[in-house]
């Protein structure tokens, strides 16, 4: 309802975890988070693509978060989710994470922006900004640069 | 109701009028004397003119209406055809062309006036001008007064109308009834009708008609109509306005005073003598001009440029079919919730039904595919103009032989292959056929051939294009390779003669000595085969030096569903297409033979290159080395080769499902579909594996 109001100066986020850190993803680019569910290997594709699966009849393609920015490789636990990412130019796109926690909304004030690193083998480098998350931080990831190609 | 809902039907009959022209006048050219021709084509220059009139086109309608007075005048043996009116007659053709494509953009028929054309068009009637007057019988009638040609006196109505009426002449307006006779020559009459609705609504409020309004919308009316008028202007204004519609041949119209008695009887006073609207302008009248149809063109003007969909005629016949399938399979499903529903339901019983199911989802499928289908017709037709053209422009003979025009294929995929088929013929007439000299000295007719052959072989539409030319010079081809550096003088040596072919097909790679307007700049052959890939089809040639090349090219039926094999490599489910296997061979390890280091077997006296699709697909194999090996043999036109597999697991109908533009670089891959348990499989491109 007060989406529109809030939108002006505040924006929500899903908070993530892998492995230690959490992450923020603005939720404007979310259609859905599911369960983690089988994955269909594509051969000869980037070793970050996953594979495929198949969300209501729509075929979806799967990347790793972990293996896109360079850290250790899944491990698939009873929390581990795919989030469906809805990107304007790209369509459909699942990206695995290990915990999925709440919803966060941060005022602008609240979010210190990055400046921009071009290292690509950092985590930062898909970092826009730091939020505050309660007592510890959140780290909100440039969903554009995420799923961008390399 | 609205013209712009026309506009799609315009579009595509003013196309096929264009296509039925450019035929007509192609067999006049040929035959000058055909009356059967010359009528042909006159009738369809009419309807033409009547449908632009209809949609408010003027530019169009007077382009068409000077090239109809040509054909009336050659109709009436007054003047004769001759080559200079052929050529002038396909300009206008391709200036009409134009108009549609600009129509077809933003809604307008832009503001070409093709003055010069229209000049061209008067200066072939000449001296005959004078007589114009005489073919137009129509724009003569006389002005005939009849009391019984009003025919709104016996409109029915109802209580709630006569009360309008009453009211309308206390306020002191005036109630019209008028009676308008569309020419009989007129095509869309409905659009007709609406626009002298609109006209009058501008002047005041129409309370009842004759057929109803409904009926008038879907056409179903002869060529006249009724209808009452609540308006403040008088009866000759509402007169003017239905009249300044064009292809309105008569407008009747009087005052309606109804003093409480009955109004079909005829009785009314009336006191304005019947409006006559035969000077009206017609679209006949010589000077179109006259008086500018404004309300038409406003309306599609004001109109924000219509999005044409594109858009399937499909035969009423597989409509009903489909209808027919839909109503089994809701049967069907019904039997199969019953049969569930009784207690103690045997396997056996929902089986039966399953079966049944399945075959009344596999013929559904069959036949929307069908509706999807359309002739080739629709691309090919304009191929014999076009030769015609080059012929002219060569200064070459030639002839196009074509065959197969009424093979069926994918509407997406029809659209497509205009382009690629129009480039392979150009080349044909470009570089295949030789010069007459030549060819007399060869031995060969003086007029080249070029052939188009279209038919269905299997699950394939095969288009055969090719010419009796020079065909295609393997050493000049494989010179100017090593020349430009797109292969070494060593590899140039161990290529076979297809391969040094195929190096045509490479971006930028023209053997012409010279660049003419019509092929040679080298941006043509990877053009038609890179379109001609994406609609999943396949191009080869074949071509002898001397004797001249054939362009094969195979396209697939449909893209949507196909039938496929599913087999398992290392664990994982794909599906190769049923239409590219040949079969399914047990072979035992020592068969395999080894040359040039690569695997592979003999079959029937054919040495086929062995793939063992876990190496391509980066698996471990499930099965051991010494056992016997599963080979799927695959063929890509002459070609084949055996897939290496683990396991069989049965042909299934899938639907073809895109990886999305996030997967795309996975060559091997063409696609992925959902099983029947949610799986997701992927499916083979065995062209790539080839």
């Amino acid at each position: 309802m007060d989406t529109t109001k809030k939108m002006d100066d505040a924006n929500q986020y899903i908070v993530i975890s892998m492995g230690d850190e959490q992450f923020g993803i603005d939720i404007k680019y979310i259609d859905n988070i599911v369960k983690m569910q089988h994955i269909t290997r594509v051969p000869n594709v980037a070793s970050y693509i996953r594979g495929i699966i198949n969300l209501r009849g729509e075929i979806i393609p799967v990347m790793s978060l972990r293996r896109k920015m360079g850290m250790d490789d899944d491990v698939e636990t009873k929390a581990s989710r795919i989030i469906i990412l809805r990107l304007e130019q790209l369509g459909m796109l699942g990206i695995i994470v290990d915990e999925v926690k709440e919803v966060l909304t941060l005022d602008d004030e609240d979010v210190e922006k990055k400046a921009v690193t071009e290292n690509k083998e950092d985590t930062d480098s898909y970092i826009f900004g730091v939020g505050k998350y309660g007592e510890s931080l959140v780290s909100l990831l440039d969903v554009n640069s995420v799923v961008a190609f390399e | 109701m609205d013209v712009s809902q026309y506009l799609e039907i315009f579009l595509d009959e003013t196309k096929e009028h264009l296509q039925s022209l450019n035929t007509q006048i192609l067999e006049l050219e040929q035959n000058p004397e055909n009356m059967e021709t010359i009528n042909e084509v006159f009738r369809a220059a009419h309807s033409l003119k009547g449908m632009a009139g209809t949609m408010g086109y003027k530019r169009m309608q007077t382009l068409t209406h000077d090239m109809e007075n040509v054909f009336s005048e050659v109709r009436n043996g007054h003047i004769k055809v001759n080559a200079s009116m052929i050529d002038c007659l396909f300009q206008c053709l391709d200036a009409l062309e134009d108009y549609l494509a600009t129509i077809q953009s933003t809604g307008d028929e832009g503001t070409n006036d093709n003055e010069m054309l229209i000049k061209d068009l008067n200066a072939m009637l000449g001296a005959e001008n004078a007589d114009e007057s005489e073919t137009k019988p129509q724009q003569a009638k006389a002005a005939v007064s009849d009391a019984s040609k009003e025919k709104w006196h016996t409109i029915p109505m109802g209580e709630p109308e006569k009360h309008v009426v009453r009211e309308a002449l206390k306020q002191g307006k005036n109630v019209i009834g008028l009676t308008v006779y569309v020419q009989e020559s007129c095509i869309l009459k409905a659009a007709r009708a609406f626009l002298v609705f609109k006209a009058l609504e501008e002047l005041g409020e129409v309370i009842v008609s004759n057929p109803s309004t409904q009926d008038i919308e879907d056409e179903k009316f002869g060529f006249d109509f009724s209808i009452i008028l609540v308006s403040d202007s008088d009866a000759e204004k509402a007169v003017a306005a239905a009249s300044n519609v064009s292809e309105i041949q008569e407008v009747c119209a009087g005052l309606i005073l109804l003093d409480t008695e009955e109004v079909a009887g005829g009785a009314a006073k009336e006191e304005t003598a019947p409006e006559e609207a035969s000077a009206n302008e017609v679209p006949e009248a010589p000077q179109v001009e006259k008086k500018p149809v404004k309300k038409e063109t406003k309306a599609t003007e004001k109109k924000n440029k219509p999005v044409v969909n594109r858009t399937v005629r499909v035969d009423i016949e597989k409509l009903d079919v489909l209808m027919n399938l839909v109503s089994e399979l809701i049967i069907a499903k019904n039997s199969l919730v019953s049969a569930t529903n009784v207690e103690g339901a045997t396997n056996a019983g929902v089986n039966e039904h399953i079966e049944y199911l399945e075959s009344v989802t596999t013929n559904l499928h069959e036949s929307v595919m069908k509706v999807r289908m359309v002739p080739i017709e629709s691309v090919v037709n304009k191929f014999p103009r076009m030769i015609r053209d080059l012929q002219k422009k060569l200064g070459k003979k030639m002839e196009l032989h074509m065959s197969g025009e009424e093979t069926e294929l994918d509407r997406t995929v029809v659209d497509e292959i205009g382009d690629p088929l129009m480039h392979l013929l150009r080349n044909s007439a470009d570089h295949g056929l030789e010069s007459a000299e030549l060819r007399k000295e060869r031995g060969k007719n003086e007029v080249g051939y070029i052939f188009l052959n279209a038919y269905q072989e299997g699950n394939n539409v095969v288009i055969e294009v090719g010419d009796d030319g020079n065909g295609i010079d393997v050493d000049a081809v494989r010179k100017k390779a090593i020349e430009r550096g797109t292969i070494t003088e060593e590899q140039a040596e161990y290529m076979t003669e297809k391969e040094i072919i195929d190096l045509l097909f490479l971006p930028s790679f023209s053997t012409a000595k010279q660049v003419s307007d019509v092929s040679g700049r080298g941006v043509g052959l990877d053009v038609v085969r890179s379109k001609i890939q994406s609609l999943s089809g396949e191009v080869e040639v074949r071509s002898k030096l001397g004797v001249g090349s054939t362009w094969i090219i195979r396209l697939p039926l449909t893209l949507a569903i196909i039938q496929a094999l599913m087999v398992g490599v290392g664990g994982e489910k794909y599906a190769i297409s049923l239409a590219a296997i040949d079969t399914i061979e047990d072979i035992s390890p020592e068969d395999i033979k080894l040359v040039q280091s690569k695997e592979v077997i003999t079959l029937r006296g054919n040495v086929i290159p062995l793939v063992r699709l876990n190496e391509v697909l980066g698996i471990e194999s499930l099965k051991d080395s010494s056992e016997n090996l599963t080979a799927v043999i695959v063929k890509k036109g002459d070609k084949q080769a055996g897939l290496v597999i683990d396991e069989l697991s049965g042909q299934a109908e899938i639907v073809i499902k895109s990886l999305g533009k996030y997967i795309n670089k996975s060559k091997v891959i063409s696609g992925a579909t959902i099983l029947g348990d949610g799986e997701v499989a992927l499916i083979l491109d065995t062209n790539a594996l080839l």
